[in-house]
């Protein structure tokens, strides 16, 4: 009997992945420090270069500032691209967390019925390909001017792709895992919650990864029609004026918000998915 | 291989579990029309460790599917105590092991494992952790407890499924190949666990596989089944002693018992059809 009480076998016992999920996350952070090296040096070396050409040619200024000039009118009025670049930021988020709402709570419907889908679907697709450059002037126009019409582009942009995504990730339930929770009688809620949406995750973060860029974009397209606040109303006025260094400076402050808002998203998307295969190797930007 | 007088009253005087009455399945409709099993007459009893074997596209697993109300059969029916397995279902009789596991991976072992008890809505709050300690134990996972399925080997992810099926406290333990995807090695290990695991639980075990050797290690009878349609060519009885102790597979008698399912099958082959 002792024999057949024996622990499991040796080639049993190993795990495959030992670490934590935490230890990991640090790794991923150094990992992430080493791999912006090259790119840094790289856009670096870029920038010099374009200085050097630009001060050796002497191109007027309003057509191309040089990186020096830009920098000095980004540091010089710091609190001015900070103001609007969080009045942007703000619109961005907002619109993107109005729109993951609803189309959260629309792939939910989509999922449970067919008829519904059938409905909801072709409309969520009408409203995809119509270009939301089109629409911008029609909500300024509805909505006023203050941050609320910025942020209805912004989630009008982002509803598609996170609704398809997670709507996708609703019905994509291992097959499996299914017979199992009905084989113990599992109640709906049950499914709902504890099989269906957790296999959703993935393909939400997924669905994020486009969302959030696009999220920023939509605010910047309101901010070109009504000229009062953020980095949208900021280009608009600079373009006016051909106030290079000003145009830039919005510009780069853009691409800052771009890139953390997309880092911040595949951080939160390493801590909830660290079970995930897509988070046992590679790249998370 | 005829039963023994003795062994035959034992037979009759136990309650049959599971009647399989003129049980006949069919995929697709039309031209497309696929027979899957034909008429399945059999018994199996209670406590009975019963193996279904046969080669790839028999039938097999639809049997055990709608064993388990996880499909409906176009013809005849299948009784389980009385009750159909729409009732046993929702009686909760039922535990299964799949090839897959099929364990959520944002769950540790433990959360896998007392998802059983989750989905109960009866089962009481202050067992569950004691038994999902217990049965983490009795899988031979002790130390794994607060590991997460992509941290675990193919062998330890069906010990985690086992204990979960299990924590259901299962009447009909389901078996769909369940070590189908583990090597050779772990394989037998596996068999002789279950058989340990089993031995202490009054638990009737239908068990699906492939394997000639893992059919003769671990069961009471063998179902051997031909290939499409399904049908019963032969009920084979084991009588190994039990417990049934490791390198049993070494015997005379074990190799006995292969070679005569080896004919059996061989004998079901069928001529392929020319189309």
């Amino acid at each position: 009997m002792s024999l057949l009480q024996s622990k499991p076998a040796q080639n049993d016992t190993m795990p495959v992945g030992g670490s934590s999920p935490q230890s990991r996350h640090f790794a991923n952070l150094s990992r992430f420090a080493r791999r912006g090296f090259f790119p840094i040096i790289t856009l670096a070396a870029v920038g010099a270069l374009w200085e050097v050409i630009v001060r050796v040619s002497g191109v007027a200024e309003y057509l191309v500032p040089t990186p020096s000039a830009v920098w000095s009118r980004l540091t010089g009025d710091l609190g001015y691209f900070l103001f609007h670049g969080l009045i942007t930021l703000y619109e961005s988020l907002g619109g993107f967390a109005m729109g993951t709402v609803v189309a959260v709570v629309a792939a939910g419907v989509m999922a449970h019925s067919r008829l519904l889908e059938r409905t909801v679907y072709p409309i969520a697709l009408l409203i995809k390909v119509t270009p939301i450059v089109a629409i911008a002037p029609l909500f300024v126009i509805w909505f006023g001017f203050g941050s609320f019409p910025k942020m209805m582009i912004a989630a009008l942009i982002t509803f598609f792709p996170v609704m398809v995504n997670t709507f996708i990730g609703l019905r994509s339930v291992n097959p499996t895992t299914m017979d199992f929770f009905r084989l113990l009688d599992a109640g709906q809620a049950h499914v709902l919650f504890k099989l269906r949406v957790p296999s959703a995750l993935p393909y939400l973060f997924a669905a994020f990864r486009i969302a959030v860029p696009l999220s920023v974009i939509g605010a910047v397209v309101g901010e070109w029609f009504t000229g009062d606040r953020g980095l949208g109303s900021v280009i608009i006025v600079a373009h006016h004026n051909i106030d290079m260094p000003t145009l830039f400076s919005a510009i780069a402050v853009l691409a800052c918000i771009g890139l953390g808002l997309t880092g911040i998203t595949a951080l939160i998307e390493r801590r909830v998915l660290f079970w995930h295969d897509s988070q046992q190797s590679g790249p998370g930007l | 291989m005829g039963r023994g007088d003795w062994e035959q009253s034992v037979v009759e005087n136990r309650k049959p579990h599971v009647t399989f009455r003129g049980l006949t399945h069919e995929y697709g409709n039309g031209d497309a029309r696929v027979t899957a099993l034909t008429d399945i007459d059999l018994e199996i009893y209670e406590g009975e460790f019963v193996s279904i074997i046969g080669p790839s596209g028999c039938g097999k697993t639809t049997l055990l599917r709608i064993v388990g109300d996880l499909l409906t059969p176009t013809h005849g029916t299948v009784r389980i105590d009385h009750a159909t397995p729409y009732e046993a279902r929702h009686q909760r009789l039922f535990g299964a092991v799949f090839q897959d596991a099929a364990l959520l991976p944002w769950r540790t072992a433990a959360e896998n494992v007392s998802l059983s008890f989750e989905l109960n809505r009866d089962a009481d709050g202050d067992d569950k952790n004691r038994d999902v300690d217990e049965l983490l134990d009795t899988v031979g996972l002790g130390g794994f407890h607060d590991s997460y399925p992509y941290q675990l080997s193919g062998g330890m992810k069906q010990r985690v499924a086992l204990a979960r099926a299990l924590a259901a406290r299962p009447r009909i333990l389901l078996m769909d190949e369940p070590f189908g995807s583990l090597d050779e090695i772990t394989r037998p290990d596996m068999g002789y666990e279950l058989l340990r695991i089993w031995e202490g639980r009054p638990t009737t075990v239908l068990f699906v596989t492939h394997s000639i050797v893992e059919a003769v290690m671990l069961s009471d009878r063998v179902i051997v089944l031909s290939p499409r349609p399904g049908e019963i060519v032969d009920v084979v009885d084991i009588e190994l002693s039990r417990p049934r102790l490791q390198f049993i597979e070494e015997s005379q008698e074990f190799a006995d018992y292969t070679a005569l399912m080896r004919g059996l099958l061989k004998g079901a082959r069928r001529e392929p059809l020319a189309v």
